[in-house]
């Protein structure tokens, strides 16, 4: 029994592989041929070799149940998702844009605050803003950039326009499941791999490397990178051991480093004391140094804010980034673009309603069986009100929050997220997701977009909630290039990435896709 | 490399050496016991000195019953230095070191943490403990196994070599130990049972065919004490151990503490005058001791030069 397409129903839907007639959409036909050869039974063995292959190969994330911390297989659908390469092509440029209005926003609100001035975003939410560290006023990293590595979540509706849904810039994760993902099913569709332009998404860590390198306060041809991870308890952890690993950097924990002579960091090593140069950090801004924030904290180094602070040492992503995510300077963000760049909005944000506004709050208060209510700092998909799905108390229980502290929530429309073909006991079921792309930013202002990203899929039918910690799974997402003239495209894309790491190049390079306008 | 990744495969080669060989040491003694008459009087108290655990035993409050201080060696959680509570240090170790380990290693790790945690209590019993015994032996032996086949002999295999080896020098010093006068005041009606004693001392370390390879005259106690102490061939011979561990030390940046620390270590076990050790009442004991404290101050250095920068 092959896949039985037209038991594939889902008319409200926008689905990522075939469009309303049935028939696959552009640079999905390769895969749609596929499916529709293999038999159920076929189809249920390569889902099984994924699995064996996720075990064998380790990947695993932690969940916490109970006090106890369990590895857990990632749960992978082995049925990618397709985007077109033209497509694609035109989110990156969004997503370039959209970073590079974060960093000025940042960069600003840190220093003059000129935004505030302008009258473009209202000094109140950044009064209320639970990111915002003062700390950090006056302080001016390398090139200006504070999020060198952005996690922005994409989502698209019913009408198939991609939407901005947030932008994460403390530290996001899911890179690392990325880049498994497709060595997961370079090894379940050899044969797709053989026939299509799937654009390689292998690229990461090395960029990621030298976006890291490039920021060393020391000129050396080898400065000295650790990763900081809070250690093996965190979720995250085996992303962060696999990113060391993939760079060729030391994994540290806060009791490896110490701040020593001249505030410069050091690392323990078998040798004595190492000096480092630059720390991405795994670990939040409030656990990062005890004696500038929370005194409790044992995952940090004391110290280290007064050494990255004169200089001495880089982070990445700076402390303080976060004042840029918040649900509620989310909101801003295209008045942002429009601000620092000048330029239009290439990728949109989801109408969103602001609480601490009036008029907004009493449509929110109207309208909460119909809207996604989020909390202003929470990540993980934790705290929401998803309208339609609610009952009336927990309305309530949400009307009563927001009217306590209005600033900290907005509200969004339940979105028609789209779904994609997914396996699902002994068929295939349109399930929603979503997709995180990764943004580095690198102080010579080079960008960088990784080719696609994480496809989070909830694997309950009907859900909208992808994240793992809750039951959402994911695929490997494939840009595809469609013709053979879209290949040479990519390829010229590409090249220019490469190029992008001469500053000069850069420059001209953005300066030819901005107009010229505020390009560094 | 990290001092903390350092301290953390040094003290994993120890713990597991430690979990085999408690599970040796109650071994031979266990057979120690077997072999005397029945009018000796022989407990298991001096056992926990031997093994270095008298002091937390005493702050349970307990009897020093076969079954007590047995179960307080093997699987006692209360005893830092059980068969169990070693391999959980380990288990906890290769949990943070899994990327400088081979997969194999941890999985066979928790099965033998597993299989502790599920039979240790029931073998406690006579009947069942020979078979668990060995059972930790040989799971232990089966990680030593494939860490050595499948590490790469770097910086961080030359820490794990290290603990291996300094705890093997103590942990042969304390079974020599435990045939010693400290269990049986030393007495004419016992010399029949002596060389039997010292043979299972032998078998304890798996040492007795080797031994006869070498030694190649009937068994008595200068001649095991002597190889024990000073064969350089045979791999649980104090020595052996003392000149692997110095074979690492090239490999690692420079610490003429450490150096020191075991040359003495190693001259006190070579200038050992074994005749004199056999035949006075308490020589034996004490000398054991002094060849631990010298092997404390060896880890100590070792700790000092790498792992407290």
């Amino acid at each position: 029994m092959a896949v039985q397409w037209q038991n594939y129903q889902n008319p409200a839907n926008y689905d990522e592989l075939l469009k309303q007639d049935g028939t696959p959409r552009p640079g999905g036909e390769q895969l749609h041929d596929y499916l529709t050869k293999l038999t159920g039974k076929e189809l249920a063995e390569r889902q099984l070799a994924a699995e064996l292959a996720i075990k064998v190969m380790g990947v695993t994330f932690t969940v916490y149940t109970e006090g106890k911390n369990v590895d857990r297989a990632w749960p992978f659908d082995i049925i990618p998702r397709v985007i077109s390469g033209t497509e694609w092509d035109k989110t990156e440029a969004g997503l370039k844009q959209r970073t590079r209005a974060l960093n000025h926003f940042i960069q600003d609100i840190y220093g003059e605050q000129r935004i505030i001035k302008a009258g473009v975003f209202p000094a109140e939410v950044l009064a209320d803003s639970a990111n915002f560290r003062k700390q950090c006023v006056g302080v001016k990293p390398r090139g200006g950039i504070w999020a060198h590595i952005c996690g922005t979540d994409l989502v698209r509706d019913g009408d198939g326009t991609l939407y901005v849904l947030e932008d994460n810039l403390r530290v996001p994760s899911g890179v690392s499941y990325m880049l498994e993902n497709r060595l997961v099913t370079k090894r379940v569709w050899p044969e797709i791999f053989g026939n299509s332009t799937i654009r390689p998404v292998d690229e990461y860590p090395a960029q990621l490397y030298d976006m890291l390198a490039a920021l060393s306060p020391r000129l050396l041809e080898v400065p000295t990178v650790v990763l900081l991870t809070p250690g093996i308890y965190n979720s995250a952890y085996f992303e962060h051991a696999y990113l060391a690993q993939q760079m060729g950097v030391e994994l540290v924990e806060g009791t490896d480093l110490f701040v020593g002579e001249e505030d410069c960091v050091y690392m323990r090593t078998i040798h004595g004391a190492k000096r480092v140069d630059v720390i991405y950090r795994r670990v939040d801004d409030l656990f990062l140094d005890p004696e500038a924030f929370r005194p409790d904290s044992i995952l940090g180094v004391p110290g280290l804010m007064r050494a990255w602070i004169k200089g001495r040492v880089a982070l990445a992503n700076a402390p303080g980034a976060g004042v840029a995510d918040d649900k509620v300077v989310y909101a801003y963000v295209p008045g942002m673009i429009k601000y620092y760049l000048g330029e239009e909005v290439l990728l949109p944000n989801v109408p969103s309603y602001l609480c601490m506004d009036d008029k907004q709050r009493e449509y929110v208060l109207a309208n909460l069986d119909k809207l996604v209510v989020k909390p202003a700092n929470e990540s993980g998909g934790y705290g929401m009100l998803i309208g339609p799905r609610s009952t009336k108390e927990e309305q309530g229980k949400f009307r009563e929050l927001i009217l306590k502290n209005p600033r900290n929530y907005m509200a969004q429309p339940t979105l028609a997220l789209s779904t994609a073909p997914t396996i699902c006991g002994a068929g295939v079921e349109p399930r929603h997701l979503d997709l995180r792309p990764f943004i580095l930013s690198r102080a010579d202002g080079g960008t960088y977009v990784t080719t696609g990203g994480l496809t989070r899929v909830a694997m309950v039918k009907g859900s909208l909630i992808v994240n793992s910690s809750q039951g959402g799974g994911s695929k490997d997402t494939w840009i595809v290039d469609i013709e053979a003239a879209a290949a040479g495209q990519s390829q010229s894309q590409q090249q220019s990435q490469l190029t992008a790491k001469k500053p000069s190049q850069t420059l001209a390079r953005q300066s030819r896709q901005q107009g010229g306008k505020d390009a560094l | 490399m990290l001092s903390r990744v350092a301290d953390n495969l040094y003290w994993f080669g120890r713990y597991l050496q430690r979990a085999e060989n408690t599970a040796r040491l109650v071994n031979v003694h266990a057979n120690l016991l077997l072999d005397l008459p029945r009018n000796v009087p022989v407990g298991w108290q001096p056992l926990l000195e031997i093994a270095g655990a008298d002091e937390s035993f005493r702050a349970t409050a307990q009897e020093a019953t076969e079954d007590n201080v047995v179960r307080f060696l093997l699987v006692d959680e209360r005893n830092p230095g059980a068969v169990f509570s070693s391999l959980n240090f380990a288990r906890e170790i290769a949990r943070v070191s899994r990327d400088c380990m081979p997969r194999e290693a941890w999985e066979r790790l928790n099965d033998l943490y597993l299989f502790v945690q599920d039979r240790g209590e029931k073998s406690v019993m006579r009947a069942r403990r020979q078979e668990f015994l060995q059972g930790v032996i040989t799971g232990a032996m089966t990680i030593y196994g494939l860490l050595t086949a499948n590490m790469s002999r770097d910086v961080g295999f030359q820490f794990l070599r290290m603990g291996t080896n300094l705890e093997q020098a103590d942990m042969s010093t304390r079974i020599l130990d435990a045939r010693s006068s400290r269990l049986i005041t030393y007495d004419a009606a016992l010399s029949p049972f002596d060389n039997i004693q010292w043979m299972s001392v032998l078998k304890s370390l798996t040492a007795y065919q080797m031994y006869r390879r070498h030694v190649k005259s009937r068994v008595s106690g200068t001649t095991v004490l002597r190889f024990l102490l000073q064969n350089r061939e045979f791999p649980r011979s104090v020595i052996f151990c003392l000149n692997m561990l110095g074979s690492a030390l090239p490999h690692l940046p420079e610490s003429r503490k450490v150096t020191r620390a075991l040359e003495r270590t190693k001259a006190l076990v070579m200038d050992a005058n074994i005749d004199a050790l056999i035949t006075k009442p308490d020589a034996l004991p004490t000398f054991m001791d002094e060849i631990q404290v010298g092997l404390g101050h060896l880890d100590d250095a070792i700790a000092e030069s790498y792992f407290r920068v």
